[in-house]
């Protein structure tokens, strides 16, 4: 028999049916893929403010007096650059350097760290996790479906969310975060994103959900969808666990060894790899590329370099912004540099591109 | 969701309409078919001369998210295409029936048009799909 468990539903979910959102199956949840449609939503997170709604992802609060030693164990990024009130991006990898998944954890002090992870991998993260705790003073808590999360990314995001706040959103730094009130909700707001837009990202308890969204929507922010979440993170060059990393392929080849720290003394997963490939090279690099000739490419194409087979598309679409044709791939280090010409193979065409600097778009 | 269904024109089961004048027939997607679709980005049109039998599937068309395919409705020779889709695709999403129409073929076999659908069997093969 088998059985295939049902869709869960966002807390969001109902308002996204009244918004009329075409909605898809994603990560085991039901979530808005347009409301009025991608590129419109786009442009919207471009040149005003759009709202996503997150909650698919998954929120733990590790606790303990060991949470900091733990994570320095498990994270390749390193916690002494981080204090209270400030977030870090790190992937946390495997003992060979591939990625088991992608997060940012914030420390609220010293014993406590609010992490938010991938909605398919909560599971897979908590169990490594817990599995390596060992004697330590460490708890895990999985907040995933007792909070709700949203991300308000634009140009004008901080000028529409001002006035609802009770802190001043200026004197938040990137990666800085607050504990505070919305229109009289207490959120955790944190100044991240995966849009290249400036923004912010916000968790607070389920009971708030409806109105906060609501309250957005009045404030003039445009309802986006999972697929504009796509199309700006391509432009903006940010990893998605799956495409860019997995457990296949290590920070380092996904152009991310800024996140390999020596961190002198502390061991940690995948160091030993890591820091030898960050000192030496890899074989492969990813790379961004523009199609030259029309077209689209997608997730899979297979790249080449004349008739030799050089590597894959790792995630491809049509770039508004630019209006191109745009990708990621991962290609042998010798014919990885910008300006090589190169052929991406799609259904029974091959298709010239070319490789360019990235990121495609920023505007932090 | 609301879709259009112009009343003068033929449609298929795979989401093309048809407008058949004299031995013409201007063929397009519906309504249904590019919101299914989502934001058009690319059309690659057939040549003009190509012939077509019905059932061939021609003209790919992408989307942010997806792939399309016209299956060709009825036997004939691309007399013309709509070259304003190479520069705005767009128009197929914003117009499907107007400046979104896609080919014009020379009709071969006028019989074939007989098993064009009715636009009651086309809203009811929607209505059935779109649940």
């Amino acid at each position: 028999m088998d059985i295939i468990n049902e869709p869960k539903k966002t807390p969001l979910h109902d308002i996204h049916i009244k918004l009329g959102a075409k909605m898809v199956h994603f990560a085991g949840f039901k979530m808005p893929v347009q409301y009025t449609g991608i590129i419109k939503e786009h442009e919207a997170v471009r040149t005003t403010a759009g709202v996503f709604d997150i909650s698919h992802m998954g929120e733990l609060l590790l606790e303990g007096n060991d949470v900091i030693s733990f994570l320095q164990y498990m994270m390749i990024n390193d916690l002494n650059l981080l204090e209270p009130f400030k977030g870090q991006y790190s992937c946390m990898c495997y003992e060979n350097g591939t990625v088991i998944d992608d997060m940012v954890y914030y420390e609220e002090d010293k014993t406590q760290f609010r992490m938010i992870v991938n909605a398919g991998n909560i599971e897979k993260d908590i169990k490594w996790l817990n599995e390596h705790i060992g004697e330590r003073d460490v708890k895990i808590a999985n907040l995933s479906s007792a909070r709700a999360r949203v991300a308000f990314q634009g140009p004008k995001s901080e000028e529409y969310l001002q006035p609802l706040m009770d802190v001043d959103l200026a004197q938040i730094n990137r990666f800085y975060f607050r504990k505070c009130s919305l229109d009289g909700n207490p959120v955790f707001i944190a100044r991240t994103g995966y849009t290249g837009e400036r923004g912010f990202e916000l968790s607070f308890d389920v009971e708030y959900a409806t109105r906060i969204w609501n309250k957005f929507i009045e404030i003039g922010a445009t309802p986006a969808g999972l697929g504009a979440r796509d199309s700006l993170r391509l432009e903006a060059c940010y990893s998605l666990y799956g495409h860019e990393i997995n457990d296949s392929i290590t920070p380092v080849e996904a152009g991310l060894s800024w996140l390999v720290k020596p961190k002198e003394g502390i061991d940690y997963f995948g160091k030993e790899v890591l820091i030898h490939q960050k000192t030496k090279g890899t074989e492969r690099v990813l790379v961004g590329l523009n199609l030259l000739d029309k077209g689209i490419i997608r997730d899979d194409n297979k790249i080449f370099k004349d008739d030799t087979e050089i590597g894959y598309i790792t995630s491809g679409g049509y770039s508004p912004t630019l209006k191109k044709t745009i990708g990621l791939g991962l290609v042998t280090k010798q014919y990885s540099e910008i300006g090589q010409e190169l052929f991406i193979e799609i259904r029974n065409k091959r298709l010239k591109g070319i490789i360019t600097s990235t990121p495609f778009y920023r505007n932090i | 969701m609301d879709y259009k269904f112009p009343k003068d024109l033929k449609y298929t089961d795979t989401h093309e309409w048809v407008k058949i004048e004299e031995n013409i027939a201007i063929i397009g997607i519906t309504d249904y078919a590019q919101y299914q679709l989502g934001d058009i980005v690319y059309i690659e049109l057939p040549d003009k001369g190509q012939t077509f039998r019905k059932g061939d599937s021609a003209t790919e068309i992408e989307s942010v998210k997806a792939v399309g395919e016209i299956i060709i409705p009825l036997s004939g020779t691309i007399m013309d295409t709509n070259t304003n889709l190479i520069e705005s695709p767009e128009l197929i999403n914003s117009s499907p029936f107007k400046e979104g129409w896609i080919i014009k073929i020379k009709i071969s076999n006028k019989e074939e048009a007989s098993d064009l659908l009715s636009i009651e069997d086309y809203i009811i093969l929607v209505n059935e799909e779109d649940q």
